[in-house]
Formats: structure tokens, sequence, C-alpha cells
């Protein structure tokens, strides 16, 4: 090569931009020419230069602002959701006493050994059936519901004294969501009600026990707890998730089989879902083992 | 606030939830995930708006518009890239954007001086930092926005230059050839550069202006 590179040439061929006999020409070159060598290390210098400068944090107003803003937008999205959620056909308008839920299997997702969560969510319930794992002998069953049907009973009426929110009180924890929701304050949180049960839901009873529970949410109950964070809220979400415009009308924790489980019963237009999950469920693994899908108010 | 119940700590109250799950959780309508996100990243992301758009008010407003539309889109996030990659993505874009549009309007050199002033007013360190940081800024502004996007996002964040293409959506090759011109374009004042980093080095805090 004659004469020395160009700045470009040589800012190039450090980032491996020149190759073949071009390349081998700079770096001949660069091995006897000073002023091209001190340029080329110039340019590293630079990269080092960058890296080192401070980098600026965030000032305190523009965080704010910005907070502001997304807090906003949560604001916005969830009372979007609300405006659907509240739609006619809403159930919460009209708990019939006497409805009757077309129990039936539908889906049967991943089966847990341990403690299950049946989450119920608004609508005609297809409830699928809700198994444990294979190695149980207790799992799908008819038969061996017998034993379990009267502890079921005696399970279920002490559920109904002592737990489930009521669908109507589903609009009241909406309301209650929207109200967090719009708050300025950032850490708005997404709450839920969640009813702690005796309730021990078993695969032969479970329609019964569903729908006793369902009818409880004609009453009002005291003292309701509400789920704010955590890994009850994680799965939720998750257990939710890909469902439109879901309202909760039910969290319970509860037991499947004799294992602790949860019961999350949502409305979803004129629907309602269900979903029964492990335990273990959170944010990160929801551990379905069973979904149902139930006939809203308008449904014969 | 009715309704305030116990235990109302943040999403994360009982566990640390990884970018992936805080965007997945926001997605599923998690009022709070995104914005715990957002607070996580947000002294970088701020860093790569101010360095993109030499403003801090541009910057401010590119970030604004970059955080809403991460928020909207968050369920286009297919995970081929990080999260963070994703966001630095948005925010990138956001910039060039606003910097188009600004382009049509020249920046006066007044501009450029309360704009630094503004920086200065947000150093954490300013005796120390004050002297690079404006060399930094304004060796930046010198440079057209895709090459100064380029550098900011490997020599000043330290991406890869393939993540780097990802944040810019364009190919490696680009990025380095960017960068390249870049730094060619920037050696003019590499030495009043690290005459300042020099001397800073020099100069503890301690010991104050002796040199």
């Amino acid at each position: 090569m004659t004469g020395h590179p160009e700045s470009g040439v040589l800012a190039e061929y450090q980032a491996g931009l020149v190759t073949g006999r071009r390349r081998a020409s700079i770096a001949s070159h660069l091995a006897t020419c000073d002023r091209c060598a001190g340029l080329s290390d110039q340019l590293g210098e630079i990269s080092a230069l960058l890296t080192a400068a401070p980098s600026p944090a965030m000032p305190d107003d523009v965080a704010r602002r910005l907070d502001l803003v997304l807090a906003a937008e949560a604001a916005q999205r969830h009372s979007s959701e609300r405006a659907v959620d509240d739609s006619p056909g809403h159930p919460a308008s009209s708990p019939g006493p006497r409805r009757r839920w077309d129990f039936r299997l539908v889906t049967q997702r991943i089966l847990l050994p341990v403690a299950a969560v049946i989450v119920l969510a608004a609508g005609g319930f297809g409830l699928s059936r809700v198994t444990g794992n294979s190695s149980s002998s207790s799992t799908t069953a008819g038969s061996e519901a017998a034993p379990a049907a009267s502890a079921a009973a005696s399970a279920a009426g002490s559920a109904q004294s002592a737990a489930s929110v009521p669908s109507s009180s589903a609009a009241a924890a909406g309301r209650a969501t929207h109200r967090s929701g719009v708050n300025p304050a950032f850490k708005a949180p997404l709450s839920f009600q969640v009813v702690n049960s005796g309730t021990n839901y078993l695969p032969a009873t479970l329609r019964q026990q569903l729908a006793s529970e369902l009818h409880q949410h004609a009453q009002p109950v005291a003292g309701p707890q509400v789920l704010t964070s955590g890994s009850l809220k994680g799965c939720v979400l998750r257990v939710t998730e890909g469902t439109s415009q879901v309202t909760l009308a039910l969290v319970e924790r509860a037991h499947f089989q004799g294992q602790p489980a949860i019961v999350i019963v949502a409305v979803s237009g004129h629907d309602y879902k269900a979903w029964v999950a492990a335990s273990g469920c959170s944010g990160s693994s929801d551990h379905v083992l069973a979904t149902a899908t139930l006939p809203g108010t308008s449904a014969p | 606030m009715p309704g305030t119940v116990p235990n109302s700590g943040p999403v994360s109250g009982d566990e640390w939830a990884s970018d992936a799950e805080l965007l997945r959780r926001h997605v599923a309508g998690d009022s709070d995930a995104f914005g715990e996100l957002f607070r996580r990243h947000r002294d970088r992301l701020w860093a790569v708006a101010l360095r993109t758009v030499c403003d801090p008010e541009e910057a401010a407003d590119a970030l604004q518009d970059a955080m809403i539309s991460a928020f909207r889109r968050a369920a286009d996030f297919r995970g081929d890239s990080a999260v963070t990659t994703w966001l630095h993505r948005i925010v990138v874009n956001a910039c060039l954007d606003r910097l188009r549009r600004r382009a049509v309007r020249p920046v006066t050199s007044a501009g450029d001086e309360q704009a630094l002033e503004a920086l200065l007013t947000h150093d954490p360190d300013p005796a120390r930092a004050a002297d690079t940081r404006l060399d930094v800024n304004a060796a930046l502004r010198m440079l057209p926005p895709p090459q100064r996007a380029a550098l900011v996002v490997v020599d000043m964040l330290g991406f890869s230059v393939d993540d780097a293409a990802a944040i810019l959506n364009t190919s490696p090759g680009t990025i380095k050839s960017r960068c390249a011109r870049a730094r060619a374009r920037l050696l003019p004042h590499v030495a009043h550069l690290r005459g300042n980093r020099s001397a800073s080095q020099r100069v503890s805090p301690a010991q104050g202006g002796d040199t």
C-alpha cells in the first residue's frame, strides 16, 4: 500500500470490515507507520472513553412523569376491560337461585399429584373433570366417590357458610380494582377477593359442590380477603391468560381430593369459565388440572 | 384508599420475577408488572434516550412515546430476544423518529448549551463527571443519528454487535460500519476527550484542583 489509509478505513479495519489482501496491506502498513499506528490506537481509545463515560441516572421529574403516564395507561386499559365486563347479560345482575349447571368434562390438562386448584370461570360450565395424578387411586372416577360424597356434602356445607364470594360481589371486586387502577399512585394493585374455605372438592361430586358454591354467590360474604400480590395472584393471571375480559367471581382456597387447592371462578361475557389448578400454581407455573365453561344467565 | 388491604406490596413481593415474567404478567392484565419492568431498567433506558437525542426534554418525550408503545405492544414480544433488547429497540426507534421529525429545524447552539446545562444539573457527581460528560455529549452531537445510535448502543451501553443490530433493526455489518464511521469522525476530538479524562483521573475529588 502506498500512502496512509484514511481514518475511516482504519476504523473499518478495526471493526473487522476489511478483509483479504487489503487487510494484510493495512496490517503491514500499521507495523511500520507510527502515525497510522497512533491513529489506530486513538480509535480504540474512543470506544474506551465512551464506555467509561458516566451514565446519567434518570432525573426524578422524568421518572415521576413516566410513572404517571404508565399508571394512566394501566387505568385506561383496566377501565376498557371493565366496560366489556359490565355489558348486559352479566350474571351478577340476576343470580338465579336454581340455575342448572351442566357440568361436563371439557379438557384435561396437566395432572398433578398433589394439591389442586379449582378455577371456575363464568359461563356455562363444561366442567372438565379434574383428575389427579395417574398414580392416585382416587383420580377420575365415579366409583370411589361414594365414601367421599358424604364428606364432600358436609364440606360443601361448611364452605357455603364460610366462604364464597357472591358473583354479584364480583362486580364490587371489579369496582374496587377499577378504583385502584385509576389511583394515580403507581402501584395500583390488581386485586381480587380470596376466600378460604374448608371445601374438599372431589371428582365425583364436583358438579354438586360447584353448584352449591355458585348458589352461594347470591349471598354476601363478610370479611373476604383481598389478594394483591404474590404467587396466587400470579397463578390467577397465568391461569386466566388468554381468556379475554375476565372478571374474577371467586378465588377460593379449598381442597381437592384432600389436598390443598385453589378454586377460581371468573365471568367472561355471558359465560362462566372455570379452571382447576394445583395449589403450587404461581405466575411461573399453572398446573391447571381442568377447565370448565358454564352458560351464563342467558343460556337455557 | 378504600379497599386497602394487607399484603399490598409490589408485584414481586414474595419472589423475584424475571423481565419476561413481568412482561407476561403485564400482558395477562397485571397493572403493576409493566411499571416494575420500567423501573427496573429506567436508568439505562434514560441513558440510551439521552445519548441518542442529546437533549433531556427530547429524551423524556421520546422515552414517554416508547414506554406507551411498549405498554400497548407487549403482546407482540415473541421472546426471540431479551426483554431489555426489545425495550431498547423501542426506545431507540422512538428517539430516531423524533430526530427525523426534528431534522427540519436545526438545533441552535443556544439550545445545545441549554441542553448541556440541563444535563449537568442532573449529574450525580458534577465535580468529577462534568468535563467528560460534556465532551461526550458534544462529541455525540456531531454524529449523524444512525451512527450515533449505533455507537451509543455498542460503546456506551455495551450491547453486542448482534444485539445492537436487533435494537436498530439492521444487520451486524451495518452496525460495525456505522460504529467505525462514527469513531473515525470522532477521531479529531479524541485528544481533547482523553485530556479531560486524564485530568479527571489525576485530580481526585479530595485533592481539588491541584493540576
